[in-house]
């Protein structure tokens, strides 16, 4: 660790597992609950289960890139955190919140707990991702411009990298599209258009920079090439990125009352928005192939070239799948949406902030890798849930194809829970994948407690 | 976008640092404007399929819109683009020679075409909304506004990159480095490329 | 072939091209906002209309269904479900909920009065007459 500052990540990261392991036990009750309808009911209502599952998928990814930032702006600027007594006191706050909010999901209906918490005042609850309390919408972002605050100032004071910059500029976003999150319009076609700016623009447009950036820092560190050339690329990407995913948000204005030149816009430009994820990947494989050190972090390099490939399988492959307006006609809201959803997820964002914990973590604990036996065990974690992951991406696939065909193309479309019934096999195989996910986080923690002998002192 | 025999004059001239063999051809311009451009071309190719394959659904619809399209106009612009370009041209050889303060009047020509395109596009929007058409008017009409919009915004923002280029011209910042002259250069000639693609796709061929 | 690759001309080209798009983006959505009148059906939004739609919100319906193809895919399309059902249906539907059939999904009982009934029926017709470019393909949606 070059820096003292850089600890207060540690926190970050150890936050970001545990809520991890929470989100997956959600997602295997949700998954027992699409074929053993009535499991933990009423305790544990779907809906319930779901806002549990997608939030805490949305809070452990920014306690990630909150990890990530505290631990790269200080190397990356050459000085100290501005305030590291501001970032513990942030984490404290954030995972409060964030706790309290999930207990007040589990525990409180939800109109209750929106009466409780102001939504009179402001209503923006009840929105998909954006169910949490105005409360907890206000402490994120009360959070977000601290944590912004402290970084920034840390930038301020020291070098500025391209990374850096790149890295604060995907988080300043984040913060600002969050915003939209507040504007919830009665006019439900204005809602949904301006709740994309929160969602797209986060997952396929200011997100992406952060990745981006998250990937550049642990493969300069790993692979030791050239800074000069790994950002210049960095800014090649992200540029594909923007080009084609801003406009790309069109794809989502097909069927919700926009005006229909969107399934010209949204189509042509979402077309192209495999290609920058297809250059990311081309990138990270090229830039390990050209290293000019054998790093000792195995499992990092590992987790870097997961990203590229699973990130152009999830949000690129799976994206372009069903992103052409003739094609997402049929396909909108259907399981194949479910299935590009976990891929792209676990491909870009879960598996970029797992890269950097795996790059990270042994050296906040004093090491510059982990032991060769828990590199091994890591690895197999990561095969374990990259597998399982695909499996999950291809049974829901199946169930999707499937459901569209019976519900809306055949001459005797059936009813919503008639297809269900019929696809039902596709989701007890999608909750075996899922088991075997858990398994492969299992391992994953396992991992960071295996001793053995150090490979060599950071 | 030059011709090839500039290309033994350039060498000649010693102004490219990264030539490692003489008989190597060279790229004009930085591989990071040609990652954009092809990106452009990219999604202006798949715009003009996308045209395509509308107007081979509806021939009708589109002969009828395309008939109360102002041709003469458009082929105006297109004598104005293709100026633009030769200025361009003449301005980065003027550079070439070590003339860059004086070659900064071509650029200033190239910009006054490009400002005269955007002038005599901006009134046919302004006639076209006046007669109440707009993106959801009708098929023909949506891509008719999207297609030469999203092209009139890469002509503003291609004037807003030549404009840069003038004032490093005035003040001979390119002697030494043409990089970023013959980069924006050509995102000029993608601009004026796209343009001759789109005026008969969308104004002529019927 | 050679040629040169600079950082700070990719740096340009990334806010340059960025700053180009959003404003494109900016420009579609002023468009889209003022076509939005003929197709959002917003001269129907009463505040019967209003009121459905934040029970709609705090019950999170959203957490199981689909509302115009966005939402959970665990319980079915309520879009057009004004259309497939009826209003009785729809309001015999939530006051008989949950079913409690073994094994089958399960929808909680909200405890509706007769006016929030009425407040989210007239929510559920006024979305099912946005003008959605024909989706979903079928009443089943």
């Amino acid at each position: 660790m070059q820096y003292k500052s850089q600890a207060v990540a540690k926190p970050y990261f150890v936050a970001a597992i545990g809520l991890f392991v929470g989100q997956i036990v959600f997602g295997l009750i949700m998954g027992l609950q699409y074929v053993v309808g009535d499991f933990l009911f009423p305790a544990l209502p779907f809906n319930v289960a779901r806002m549990v599952h997608t939030n805490l998928l949305i809070v452990w990814l920014l306690f990630g890139f909150m990890g990530a930032a505290y631990y790269m702006v200080p190397e990356e600027s050459e000085t100290e955190l501005y305030s590291p007594k501001l970032a513990l006191a942030m984490f404290w706050v954030f995972l409060v919140a964030g706790a309290l909010t999930i207990v007040g999901y589990l525990f409180v209906p939800y109109a209750t707990l929106a009466q409780m918490t102001g939504n009179d005042i402001l209503a923006t609850m009840g929105r998909e991702f954006l169910e949490q309390p105005l409360l907890t919408k206000i402490g994120i972002v009360v959070v977000a411009l601290v944590f912004l605050f402290n970084i920034s100032m840390t930038m301020l004071k020291g070098r500025k990298t391209a990374i850096s910059m790149v890295l604060l500029l995907g988080l300043w976003g984040l913060a600002i599209f969050f915003l939209f999150s507040f504007y919830n319009p009665h006019n439900l076609v204005k809602d949904k258009y301006y709740w994309w700016w929160v969602v797209h623009l986060w997952v396929e447009g200011v997100w992406e920079l952060i990745l981006g950036a998250l990937l550049a820092f642990v493969l300069i560190k790993v692979t030791g090439v050239d800074r000069e050339v790994i950002e210049k690329w960095l800014y090649v990407i992200i540029t594909l990125t923007l080009v084609t995913g801003i406009i790309g948000t069109g794809h989502h204005y097909y069927w919700i009352g926009a005006p229909e030149y969107w399934q010209w816009w949204g189509s042509v430009f979402s077309a192209l928005e495999p290609i920058p994820f297809f250059a990311m990947t081309i990138f990270a494989f090229n830039m390990v192939n050209r290293r000019r050190r054998e790093h000792p972090n195995k499992a990092a390099t590992l987790w870097a070239l997961g990203t590229g490939v699973m990130a152009f399988l999830g949000a690129g492959v799976w994206g372009f799948l069903h992103t052409l307006a003739p094609v997402n006609y049929y396909t909108h809201g259907s399981q194949i949406t479910a299935a590009h959803g976990h891929m792209a997820f676990y491909g870009a964002y879960v598996m970029v902030v797992l890269t950097l914990i795996s790059y990270a973590m042994p050296i906040l604990r004093g090491r510059a890798a982990n032991s060769p036996k828990a590199q091994v065990l890591e690895m197999w974690s990561f095969w374990l849930m990259t597998i399982a992951m695909v499996f999950i991406t291809l049974f829901l696939t199946a169930a999707g194809i499937l459901q569209v065909w019976l519900q809306r193309i055949s001459d005797t479309p059936l009813g919503f829970m008639a297809t269900q019934d019929q696809v039902s096999l596709f989701y007890w195989m999608r909750e075996a994948a899922g088991v075997m996910f858990m398994i492969g986080l299992v391992v994953y923690i396992v991992s960071f407690f295996v001793k053995g002998d150090k490979v060599a002192e950071a | 976008m030059r011709p090839p025999p500039a290309l033994p004059r350039l060498r000649a001239m010693g102004h490219d640092t990264t030539l490692t063999a003489d008989s190597t051809p060279r790229l004009s311009g930085d591989l990071a404007v040609w990652f954009f451009i092809l990106a452009e071309l990219l999604a202006f190719g798949v715009f003009f399929a996308a045209y395509a394959f509308a107007r081979m659904r509806h021939r009708e619809l589109f002969d009828a819109g395309q008939a109360l399209l102002d041709r003469n106009t458009g082929a105006l612009n297109t004598i104005l683009l293709l100026s633009g370009s030769a200025l361009v041209v003449r301005a980065v050889q003027g550079n070439q020679r070590g003339e860059g303060r004086r070659s900064a009047r071509w650029m200033l020509g190239a910009m006054a075409c490009g400002l005269l395109f955007v002038g005599l596009k901006a009134s046919e929007y302004a006639a076209a909304f006046a007669a109440g058409i707009s993106l959801s008017s009708s098929l023909f009409h949506m891509f008719y506004l999207s297609l030469t919009f999203f092209h009139f915004m890469h002509v503003i923002l291609g004037l807003v990159v030549l404009a840069v280029l003038w004032q490093g011209l005035r003040q001979d910042r390119y002697r030494q480095d043409a990089n970023p002259l013959e980069s924006g250069a050509a995102y000029w000639h993608m601009v004026d490329l796209v343009w001759l693609i789109l005026f008969p796709l969308v104004y002529v061929i019927h | 072939m050679s040629g040169t690759f600079t950082k700070s001309m990719a740096r340009n080209i990334f806010y340059g091209g960025t700053a180009f798009f959003f404003l494109l983006f900016l420009a579609l959505t002023f468009d889209t906002n003022q076509a939005l009148p003929k197709r959002d059906n917003s001269a129907n939004l009463t505040p019967q209309v209003i009121a459905g739609k934040k029970i709609w919100e705090t019950r999170n319906c959203i957490g199981c269904h689909t509302l115009l193809g966005e939402g959970a895919y665990f319980a079915p399309e309520l879009g057009n479900v004004y259309v497939r059902r009826g209003p009785d249906f729809i309001k015999a539907w939530i006051q008989a909920q949950p079913t409690g059939t073994p094994g089958r999904r399960q929808m909680p009982q909200f405890h509706l009065t007769d006016e929030e009934l009425d407040n989210i029926v007239a929510f559920l017709k006024y979305t099912s007459e946005i003008n959605t470019a024909n989706w979903p393909p079928n009443i089943e949606g």
